[in-house]
């Protein structure tokens, strides 16, 4: 047990960077145009990323699992560690960089190196996923951005009264948003110790109980709570502000369309649902929230003319399309390679 | 440990009647400057004009109290952050323009000029669309707190009264100083005349932010 919990450390790193990063997605806006405070918004991020995290994570799990299931623990901390240090190195390239995207190029740098086959559908599907995203997210905020403005030009909505409701709808549409990224990134940053978790189920005096898996999720949600408490603030702060100027009220149209799209990606349910009425199923794959949010501000952005828009960030999320998965893969090959021959770890079997 | 500044509904429901009333003390302001020029030329410094000299300091004060309410609610409550400037700039404006028509009033009441007959018409027309000018902007003030969709109207008839005016001012100005008036008197007459045109162009200078202002306020 004592070692799991070593090897976990590095999904428990990798939570925590997710909620330093992605924290700032949900609330980022709310933050950063002062509508709410920092406290708050890290209060209730916390809060709902852990019941999201625990209660709606197994699809995107089952996913990433399909990809590659990494039965080892070292292995699963190598996958971890690579992701997470491909990250670290690509931020500071500043180059837009996913968590999901780092966690996928991980998980096929460990198929390729324990020689085992990635299914290239699923591959596909997945990859397919992350440019659905941020054009879902920009679609769905150019019809919430329109819908929005044209109930408050209509209830001729006064200014003082738009403010209140606005500050009441971003903390709902925040505590959303943590939930859906809770649910839709957990797989991210537990997906792969789930073949190899040895962690008992756990029952309540009341009668609730969750099981293994849920209890990984819940270090997890917790790892990816701490990231949100200690580490998103400045991001808060500025986000908002990096892609074009944005009024609360687009704040708030970002944050809904943005968590709209999380949840989609991460609802098992609406995934049996769609595929059972024979329409085109969304899998439940862990997308990025940052993508989302880009790809939401992109919207009401070409919504409003297109002016001001920063086409170079957007630049940078195309390479970090092809980029991430790639440096993660190959990271994550080498390391592997050290770990088993090295400090003589079983890192597949 | 949760430090949730809500604006409670109650305090935007104050703060709304607050802006209300701070409109309409402009627009009791250019009512009262309307009347008042009429006033002045009909019977001097009288009961009247004393009372309307009265009456003008009331009003300007109590636009003075309600224009620090406002700013103090919206900074201490945190209302609206992204328009703070915005707004705390127009309250400014419209308050600048109370202030005008505060001091024209009472120019003609320590100065008593004397004013030529054939002033007099252009004189009232001139005062009448300085008048238009404020009561419009104040309008169009109040919609952009209430109705997005009517500012630009209002603020067209401020810049349609402001065009009218300046045609006024210009003609009087030119009229006084072709007059057989002492030069002592020409002078006078024409600060007095420059102060009351003053009030339209601060209202188009207002009028002009507030439609960028609306642009920005639109979501």
């Amino acid at each position: 047990m004592l070692s799991f919990l070593l090897f976990l450390s590095s999904g428990l790193f990798l939570g925590w960077s997710l909620g330093a990063n992605d924290g700032s997605n949900v609330f980022g806006t709310a933050v950063g145009t002062k509508m709410l405070k920092f406290r708050t918004a890290a209060l209730i991020a916390s809060l709902f990323v852990i019941i999201g995290a625990v209660s709606g994570g197994s699809g995107g799990a089952a996913t990433l699992n399909a990809l590659g299931s990494v039965n080892a623990q070292a292995g699963a901390f190598m996958v971890c560690l690579a992701a997470a240090l491909s990250i670290y190195w690509m931020t500071k390239s500043r180059i837009s960089v996913s968590t999901s995207q780092a966690i996928v190029g991980a998980i096929v740098g460990w198929n390729i190196y324990s020689g085992k086959p990635t299914d290239a559908e699923l591959f596909s599907k997945i990859v397919g996923t992350w440019v659905l995203c941020p054009v879902l997210a920009g679609v769905l905020a150019m019809i919430l951005y329109r819908l929005t403005r044209f109930v408050i030009l209509r209830c001729k909505v006064s200014l003082l009264r738009q403010d209140f409701y606005t500050r009441v709808g971003l903390v709902l549409a925040g505590a959303f948003g943590a939930y859906a990224l809770g649910a839709n990134n957990i797989a991210n940053v537990m997906g792969v110790f789930v073949a190899s978790n040895p962690l008992q189920s756990l029952s309540f005096p009341g009668g609730g109980e969750l099981s293994s898996e849920q209890v990984l999720f819940l270090f997890g949600g917790i790892a990816i709570a701490v990231g949100i408490a200690t580490y998103s603030r400045r991001i808060m702060q500025t986000v908002g502000q990096n892609i074009c100027l944005m009024s609360p009220l687009a704040a708030w149209v970002v944050v809904v369309a943005q968590a709209l799209v999380l949840f989609l990606f991460a609802s098992d349910s609406l995934h049996r649902f769609l595929e059972n009425n024979g329409l085109p199923a969304i899998p439940p794959v862990p997308v990025s929230s940052s993508q989302a949010v880009i790809g939401a501000v992109i919207g009401v952005g070409l919504l409003k003319g297109g002016h001001g828009i920063n086409w170079g960030l957007i630049g940078r999320i195309f390479i970090g399309w092809v980029a991430t998965p790639i440096i993660a893969a190959a990271f994550c090959f080498v390391a592997l390679f050290f770990l088993e021959n090295v400090f003589n770890l079983q890192v597949y079997y | 440990m949760l430090h949730v500044k809500f604006p409670v509904i109650s305090h935007t429901q104050a703060l709304e009647n607050k802006i209300d009333l701070f409109h309409d003390k402009m627009i009791e302001a250019a009512a009262v400057f309307h009347r008042s020029v009429r006033v002045f030329l009909e019977a001097g410094v009288g009961l009247e004009y004393k009372k309307i000299n009265r009456k003008i300091k009331s009003i300007e004060h109590d636009a003075d109290t309600l224009r620090r309410d406002i700013e103090n609610d919206l900074y201490s409550q945190n209302l609206l952050p992204n328009l703070q400037a915005d707004i705390l700039q127009l309250i400014e404006g419209l308050d600048k323009i109370n202030n005008q028509i505060d001091d024209v009033i009472y120019k003609f009441y320590i100065e008593r000029p004397e004013i030529p007959a054939k002033f007099h018409r252009k004189l009232i027309e001139l005062c009448d669309c300085s008048a238009d000018c404020a009561e419009n902007l104040a309008i169009a003030s109040r919609a952009f707190f209430k109705d997005l969709s009517k500012v630009r109207d209002y603020s067209l008839k401020v810049y349609i009264a402001e065009q009218e005016s300046d045609q006024i001012y210009n003609d009087l100005k030119k009229s006084i100083f072709n007059s057989d008036m002492e030069l002592a008197n020409k002078l006078q007459l024409d600060l007095l005349v420059t102060e009351a045109a003053d009030i339209a162009d601060i209202a188009e200078d207002c009028a002009d932010e507030l439609l960028i202002f609306t642009l920005k306020r639109d979501i």
